[in-house]
């Protein structure tokens, strides 16, 4: 039921903020926020195993439920072929998901090591759909800190003892029989700082567990005692990886890729842990010096996709009146489920969970049960049977999920949260802080599920879309042009307490709802782009979307690092001590309105170009206290303009600049074939490729500048925005010196404006081919002048052009001279989702007049005769609905906001309809007594049409619409303000909407002639107006006429989008447009038809 | 009956006249807030119970089942509502939420898809139907029919066979009376219209009240004993219905047209019982069944107790010959929404569906009835007529149960001049077609004035520009005709009278 009133549930409090530090963004100071925890956390597989005494309940369990299994059984996957059964095959599997738990080390693979160790687990898929998973023993946690000098190889036992000793000290109730396993000196050289002498001793500390990194690292952190060395403490290299990504870096593993496991090399496990079909154990290839698991490179056959089932799946619970749903308190009545292989187009399970009997429903299974632990049983069943690899829905990771593991735990069901790929093995709930620069603070629960990816698409929405509204409905309505059903959730509990037909009816919504995300995961191809992305950056595919994006750059980074026998710092985030920096030039945009086209000098990936041309790289930089000793001659160096000295490529090629050129390199690969490929399954992992690798290269930037982050490097990221603003002052100076008349050119050039990577040229040339052709060689000219890989581009004109100021600009967009491709707006275009929607409109529609059809006196007519029909009362209501999230109660918020007062007013109307913490309110601002507050006035739109309570227009025409209007009409008219917002068309009668309230309630009512208002004592007409009944008549048949053509189609648009003919429509999903429109035309129409009966005399 | 001339009189034959309009009117139902859930409501109920009667003798050895109690592969009947899933149907939603896209929409006059399916929705549940047996573009939205089939694998219900209600049962025709009595059936007048011709429209009506022809033609005319108007009738200027007060040179230009329909209606109602229904483009409320046109319209012929404001859908008797008809927006829906091969093939679907109008309300304006569906056809009609079409079509329909109906496709006659004449008995040739004068855009100097009788007389005249190229073809008669070119040329009993513009029509009583 979670979202059963739309937009709440399913959003999150915090709206995501603008992108991490980007290149627009480095202008304010970054602030300090803590981008990921690199924690790694043991999970002892004894402990997620259920005790003894209960395992044996759940085999009681399983007994019993043979019927319901038997039924279940057609979905399991295809049968191992006997070369697999008898291991005479190579093992070959697409790899979703990488994590590793505690065991006792292996004693036939590891006859050595005895105790507690960690063992990799990755589960996957085989091109013939068989589940794996591949337990790899033998890898160990490991970091470096550098040898202090004077440290020979001798004194690492010492050193070592001295460690283990202050490691048992920290960790005394652990059993580990040796905490540091061994330490050895290797030869390698730190990434930071251009070095001259080609590696440095480091010593490689090797502990028996993946959490012993973190202690370690602190008690080397906080220093120890040496012999000979006093008290001494270590900075401490690679400290802070993970450990399944560890072990994916040294096996080059990337996410989502191929891996194959030689016939021999595996050994299938004797006592299967798992309910994966393939379970075995295999080395750590480094222990064998050659390959026990080869890891595929994406290309060719291993770019494919393995057929991994998907599962979308929804819940529905039975809230109480005037609450959202508490596992503690309402049951889950339904489950929808629909399992899709990857690579199909339609589901092939759909299947319905109920509490209660329910009708059936054509193509789907519907199982009923009598109580709620049968349902949640059938599901968990289903879920083991079924065995999905990602389990996808709106919001599971927030809502449904949890709420099911907290309802099982509240019904007391310790069987039920066994849904993992593990036998045995609970699901693991925490509660999870997770903040990031790009989508702020959030707390959660974690839920986690072993070897099944989660895939909420709540959380892709918020990450890759800026959308006005994150509901499922508006949602799907935006990408898929289909609106749903919304059943506000306090009809929900009449529903299930119906009959077996309303509870049909629920779980046809809930189907829906689980239906969507799957078709949202198909048409914007989410798997493919995801994927790629895991490819290309190297995390796991889950990584994607619990955590920031540093940790993608940090991966390709220790990957690169890893080639180049260099480590990396783990560099204490230490706050925002770190300066900040200049960021993007923004040159001064001259605004007005151009009617001659504008051309559009574009630097392509500026920021990676910079990095690239310049040898931009933590390896490259060097110390101003190493500038003077080392002496490094001049032509060996770039000193950027913001100070600071990095060597030259010939000296030292940077990682950075590498990492770009490889991303780059690919992604024009990846183009080209794009281009060639046929076949629409390979088109979309190419496409998904290429945009996965155009976001990584701009992300390293970001990631440099991260002050707060892995490996933030100031030097770096303030001299690429200083070379980019060098760039675009550069530009601005040659165009303008360049074409002139002077120069034997028709005008002068001029540039009105430059952001970051752009600059915008006026030729002055009348036509668009014109401003085409100086265009581009303006952009080769000036490119010629730049290191390469720095390119000027010429990309678009303008034409015609609105530049309002700084980052707010609209204008037509043309790259063929024939036909203006779109219109483009920036800044102005108004998203924000607490402005109402007129705002959109009017904003939209004026540019449009203005830029497509040139008609400037047309959009101030448009304007006025909105804004008079707006003061006149004609305005439709929906137009005028803001809408604001409710995030706390009205006592947490220190100022009085609007929607807080008013969800505190309808729960005082009636609780049970009233708004809850996590809804979003819409309102409308109401006429009401003079000095009322603005907090005051709101109220709810239903409201407002049931009571014919008067709108505060005055209020919309000042707060809402007066300022994104002049911001449009002032470059364009004299006084935008006084033609616009005052005139003749403000001073319109107003048409006084009836009222209940003030003065009215003491007025009565008398009957009044139809034509002029006179009042009469009978009748329709007055005296004066006899005669005119034709005339007058007409005029009141046709506004029925209109009324009945709305209300018609609104109400059978709603049949259309509830999927029933013969049911009435339940809908309150206030995000659809035409929620008030339908209620509204209802009202009108009764009236009208009042009205009109008035004639029939 | 005043006729003129000399001759003796002759008198106006009368028929009796049945009126049967109740169930289209809506008298105390107001919107309270009602749905249209409940109208389809209705119509499967009613509609089931009759299937259901009809199903032991299609398919005796099926079981009848709901869509809930499918089962995979087992051959049953279900019954239930059909539901066209279109895929350019257009949606309100676009209207409101799609971006303004710098190209406008492209309006299709027909909607249909080959991607477009049909779902059969019962009470309990829809499924999506397969098999080539129901052709999509056959049907629509709102039908009940009975379907043969069975369930798929994929959840699809597989249609082997479509078992529609067919034609309701007919009251016997009355025994021909050897008298000759005809209805006069014109749509389309919109008087005040671009198209409109008065001139056209006074004739008409000349010839409806027997001002015109020689006593065999007055003959004929004296044999009319009902005039139904289709739809239609007037076309208000309605950029002037902004809810704004209008300015007194805007309440004529309103007005006039209303004036003027009401002036030549007076004249029929004087002589002929008149009944008028409402149209999509005329003063009268949008969705079906559109309620009468208000009697204020009409100041002058609503005196007469032969003027008669109807609903539209329109049924009535006229010596037990049942006439049924709408003013065509039920056929123009079907053809946007399906396919057939003339719109003859809509009406007779229709009348087989048992329904005057299935897409109502899903794509038709409909009143949201609670109760009843009154578009149900409970008793077929003998006359069936569809106005404002774009040409005369007609034929007679045979049902299984030896019923007989005339279909009957009246054009726009603002457009074609034609009026259709039906005589009461509709079988045996008895429908003529009055042309009046067709002056149109495209034939303004080769154009033709034609009375056509199907079975009486047959005379066509083509008159040119050129007074001298006046040619009769076929003429029996030549008694009275008027026209126009450039000015107007009115010829009584073979005398020219010329007038120059403006047009001055003066009639002789």
């Amino acid at each position: 039921m979670n979202r059963s009133n739309g937009s709440a549930r399913k959003r999150p409090p915090r709206t995501p903020k603008e992108s991490w530090p980007n290149k627009q963004q480095a202008t304010t100071p970054t602030t300090p926020v803590i981008d990921d925890e690199f924690l790694d956390e043991d999970v002892f597989l004894d402990e997620t195993l259920l005790p003894e005494d209960e395992e044996s309940l759940i085999l009681r369990d399983i007994e019993q439920r043979q019927d319901f299994a038997s039924r279940l059984a057609k979905w399991a996957r295809p049968p191992l072929s006997s070369a697999y059964v008898s291991q005479r095959q190579s093992i070959m599997f697409q790899q979703l998901d990488i994590d590793y738990v505690i065991g006792d080390s292996n004693r036939e693979l590891l006859p050595h090591s005895s105790g507690p160790a960690a063992i990799i687990r990755i589960f996957g898929v085989t091109r013939e759909g068989h589940s794996v998973c591949c337990k790899v023993h033998g890898f160990e946690p490991y970091f470096y800190i550098s040898c202090p000098q004077g440290m020979g190889p001798d004194d690492i036992s010492r050193f070592h003892q001295i460690l283990e000793g202050r490691m048992r000290e920290a960790n005394r109730n652990s059993k580990v029989p040796q905490f540091v396993r061994h330490i050895e000196m290797v030869q390698k050289r730190s990434i930071m700082y251009y070095q001259q002498q080609k590696s440095q001793p480091f010593l490689k500390i090797v502990v028996a567990l993946p959490t012993m990194v973190a202690s370690c690292r602190g008690i080397l952190d906080r220093g120890i005692q040496l012999d000979g060395l006093g008290m001494k403490s270590f900075m401490t290299y690679e400290s802070n990886v993970l450990f399944a990504l560890r072990f994916m870096i040294d096996c080059n593993i990337v996410g989502g890729n191929w891996i194959e496991v030689p016939v021999g090399k595996y050994r299938k496990t004797a006592k299967t842990l798992s309910y994966c079909q393939l379970e075995f154990d295999c080395l750590y290839p480094f222990a064998w010096r050659y390959s026990d698991i080869i890891s595929r490179h994406p290309e060719g056959e291993f770019s494919k996709m393995a057929p991994f089932r998907i599962l979308s799946f929804d819940i529905e619970c039975a809230g109480r009146k005037g609450h959202f749903p508490e596992p503690t308190h309402d049951p889950v009545i339904q489950v929808a489920n629909l399992v899709t292989l990857q690579g199909e187009k339609q589901p092939f399970i759909r299947n319905v969970m109920t509490l209660k009997s329910c009708a059936p429903i054509v193509g789907v299974d519907v199982m009923s049960f009598e109580t709620e632990r049968d349902v949640l049983l059938a599901w968990r069943d289903f879920i083991r049977e079924v065995d999905p690899d990602v389990m996808i829905g709106y919001n599971i990771c927030k809502f449904d999920l949890p709420y099911l593991i907290e309802r099982s735990q509240t019904l007391g069901i310790a069987e039920f949260p066994i849904l993992g790929r593990i036998r045995n093995s609970r699901v693991r709930v925490k509660d999870t802080t997770f903040s990031s620069r790009q989508l702020g603070t959030r707390e959660s629960k974690e839920v986690t599920v072993e070897g099944r990816v989660q895939f909420d698409l709540l959380q892709v929405m918020q990450r890759d879309y800026k959308l006005s509204s994150y509901s499922l409905n508006s949602v799907s309505a935006h990408f898929l042009s289909e609106q749903k059903e919304d059943v506000h959730h306090s009809i929900i509990s009449d529903l299930q307490n119906g009959n077996a037909e309303t509870r049909r009816r629920l779980a046809v919504y809930c189907l829906k709802d689980a239906y969507l995300p799957q078709r949202l995961l198909d048409k914007l191809m989410f798997i493919f782009n995801y994927v790629e992305m895991a490819r290309v950056t190297g995390v796991p595919i889950s990584f994607l979307l619990s955590r920031g994006q540093s940790i993608k750059v940090l991966s390709q980074l220790l990957r690169k690092a890893k080639q180049k026998n260099l480590v990396i710092p783990n560099v204490k985030q230490a706050g925002s001590e770190q300066g900040t920096y200049e960021g993007a030039t923004v040159l001064e945009a001259r605004a007005g309105f151009y009617e001659k086209p504008i051309a559009t000098l574009d630097f392509a990936s500026l920021y990676p170009s910079i990095m690239m041309a310049y040898n931009l790289c933590y390896s490259t930089l060097v110390t101003p206290e190493d500038a003077r000793k080392l002496n490094l001659p001049p032509e060996c160096v770039n000193k950027t303009p913001s100070g600071e000295t990095f060597v030259k490529s010939n000296l030292q090629k940077g990682i950075l600049p590498e990492i770009l050129e490889e991303l780059l390199a690919a992604r024009k690969r990846a183009k080209a074939d794009l281009k060639e490929a046929k076949d629409p399954l390979e088109k979309a992992v190419l496409d998904g490729r290429q945009l996965a690798l155009k976001i990584s290269a701009n992300s390293v930037y970001g990631f440099t500048g991260a002050t707060v982050g892995q490996l933030p490097c100031i030097e770096i990221s303030s001299s690429v925005t200083s070379y980019g603003r060098q760039m675009i002052e550069h530009t601005k100076k040659l165009v303008e010196d360049k074409f002139t008349t002077v120069g034997g050119y028709e005008h002068n050039a001029e540039v009105i404006y430059g952001d970051t990577d752009s600059v915008m040229v006026q030729f002055g040339v009348p036509t668009v081919e014109a401003a085409m052709k100086l265009g581009r060689e303006a952009a080769d000219y000036i490119s010629g002048t730049f290191i390469k890989p720095i390119k000027l581009e010429f990309e678009k004109v303008y034409y015609p052009y609105l530049l309002i100021s700084k980052k707010r600009y609209a204008g037509l967009y043309w790259t063929n001279p024939e036909k203006f491709d779109k219109m483009d707006t920036k800044g102005i275009e108004t998203v924000r989702r607490d402005n109402c929607l007129l705002v959109k409109n009017l904003v939209t529609e004026c540019l449009h007049k203005i830029l497509v059809d040139r008609d400037i006196p047309g959009a101030v007519q448009y304007v006025k005769s909105t804004i008079s029909d707006l003061l006149m009362n004609r305005m439709d209501l929906s137009l005028l609905v803001i809408t604001k999230g409710l995030t706390k109660t009205g006592d947490d918020y220190e100022v009085k906001a609007a929607h807080v007062e008013l969800a505190e007013r309808m729960r005082k109307r009636d609780a049970a309809t009233a708004p809850n913490v996590g809804d979003r309110v819409p309102y409308v601002i109401i006429k009401a007594a003079k000095g009322a507050k603005a907090y005051e006035r709101s109220e709810d739109p239903i409201y407002v049409l049931e009571n014919n309570i008067p709108i505060d227009t005055h209020y919309y025409l000042e707060n809402q619409i007066s300022k994104p209007l002049l911001r449009i009409f002032e470059p364009i008219l004299k006084n935008a303000s006084k033609e616009l917002l005052s005139g003749d068309h403000t001073r319109s009668i107003s048409i006084s909407t009836p009222s209940n309230s003030g003065i009215m309630k003491f007025a009565k009512r008398q009957l009044s002639c139809i034509g002029c208002k006179a009042l009469i004592s009978n009748g329709t007409l007055c005296s004066h107006c006899k005669g005119r009944e034709a005339e007058l008549y007409c005029k009141t048949v046709s506004q029925v006429q209109e009324l009945e053509v709305l209300f018609g189609r609104l109400w059978t648009q709603c049949q259309e989008c509830q999927g029933s003919l013969h049911q009435d429509v339940l809908c309150t999903s206030r995000d659809c447009p035409i929620f008030y429109r339908r209620k509204k035309a209802q009202k009108d129409m009764a009236e009208a038809k009042l009205q009109l009966d008035r004639w029939n005399f | 009956m005043e006729i003129d001339g000399e001759e003796a009189r002759l008198q106006r034959k009368q028929a009796t006249y049945i009126f049967l309009d109740e169930p289209f009117e809506i008298q105390k139902e107001t919107y309270r807030g009602q749905q249209y859930s409940q109208i389809y409501f209705a119509r499967l109920h009613l509609m089931r119970a009759l299937l259901y009667s009809l199903v032991p003798n299609w398919k005796p050895h099926l079981p009848i089942c709901t869509v809930l109690e499918l089962e995979e592969g087992r051959e049953c009947v279900i019954i239930g509502t059909l539901y066209k899933h279109m895929k350019l149907k257009p949606s309100i939603l676009d209207e409101y939420s799609k971006e303004r896209s710098t190209t406008p929409l492209v309006k299709p006059h027909n909607f249909m898809h080959p991607d477009d399916h049909l779902v059969l929705e019962d009470e309990s549940g829809r499924v999506k139907l397969g098999g080539a047996e129901l052709l999509p573009s056959a049907y629509v939205t709102g039908i009940v029919v009975a379907l043969h089939g069975k369930e798929t694998s994929a959840g699809e219900f597989l249609v082997l066979d479509v078992l529609d209600a067919g034609l309701a049962p007919q009251k016997e025709l009355p025994l021909n009376s050897g008298e000759d009595k005809y209805v006069v059936l014109v749509s389309g007048l919109n008087v005040g219209s671009g198209t409109s011709n008065p001139l056209q429209f006074q004739l008409l009506v000349d010839h409806i009240t027997g001002h015109l022809g020689d006593e065999k033609e007055q003959g004929i005319a004296a044999e009319i004993v009902h005039v139904v108007i289709a739809g239609n009738s007037i076309e208000i200027p309605r950029g002037l219905l902004n809810g704004q007060n209008l300015a007194s040179k805007d309440q004529s230009r309103l007005f006039e047209p209303i004036k003027e329909l009401d002036i030549l209606l007076t004249q029929i109602a004087a002589g002929v019982p008149l009944d008028i229904m409402p149209g999509p483009n005329d003063p009268a409320n949008f969705s079906l069944p559109q309620q009468p046109l208000n009697r204020c319209l009409f100041p002058g012929s609503a005196t007469y107790n032969t003027f008669r404001s109807c609903t539209n859908p329109h049924c009535f008797e006229l010596d037990n010959v049942r006439f049924l008809g709408t003013s065509g927006q039920t056929i123009d829906d079907l053809q946007k929404y399906s396919e057939a091969n003339d719109q003859l093939e809509f009406m007779e679907r229709t009348l087989r569906w048992r329904h005057l109008a299935p897409t109502a309300p899903n794509t038709l304006g409909c009143y949201p009835f609670t109760d009843r569906d009154p578009f149900l056809v409970e008793s077929c009609p003998h006359v069936y007529f569809a106005g404002n079409q774009q040409k005369f079509e007609t034929r007679l329909l045979k049902g299984s149960d030896r019923q007989l109906v005339r279909l009957v496709c009246i054009p726009k006659f603002s457009e074609t001049g034609v009026a259709v004449v039906v005589s009461l008995c509709i079988f045996s040739g008895m429908l003529r077609i009055i042309k009046g004068t067709g002056l149109t855009q495209k034939s303004q100097h080769n154009f033709q004035v034609c009375l056509f009788f199907m079975h009486h007389t047959h005379f066509i005249v083509a008159w040119d520009r050129n007074w001298g190229g006046l040619k009769f073809r076929s003429c029996l008669a030549l008694q009275c005709f008027s026209t126009m070119i450039n000015g107007v040329f009115l010829m009584v009993k073979q005398k020219i009278i010329w007038w120059s513009m403006p047009i001055l029509l003066i009639f002789k009583r």
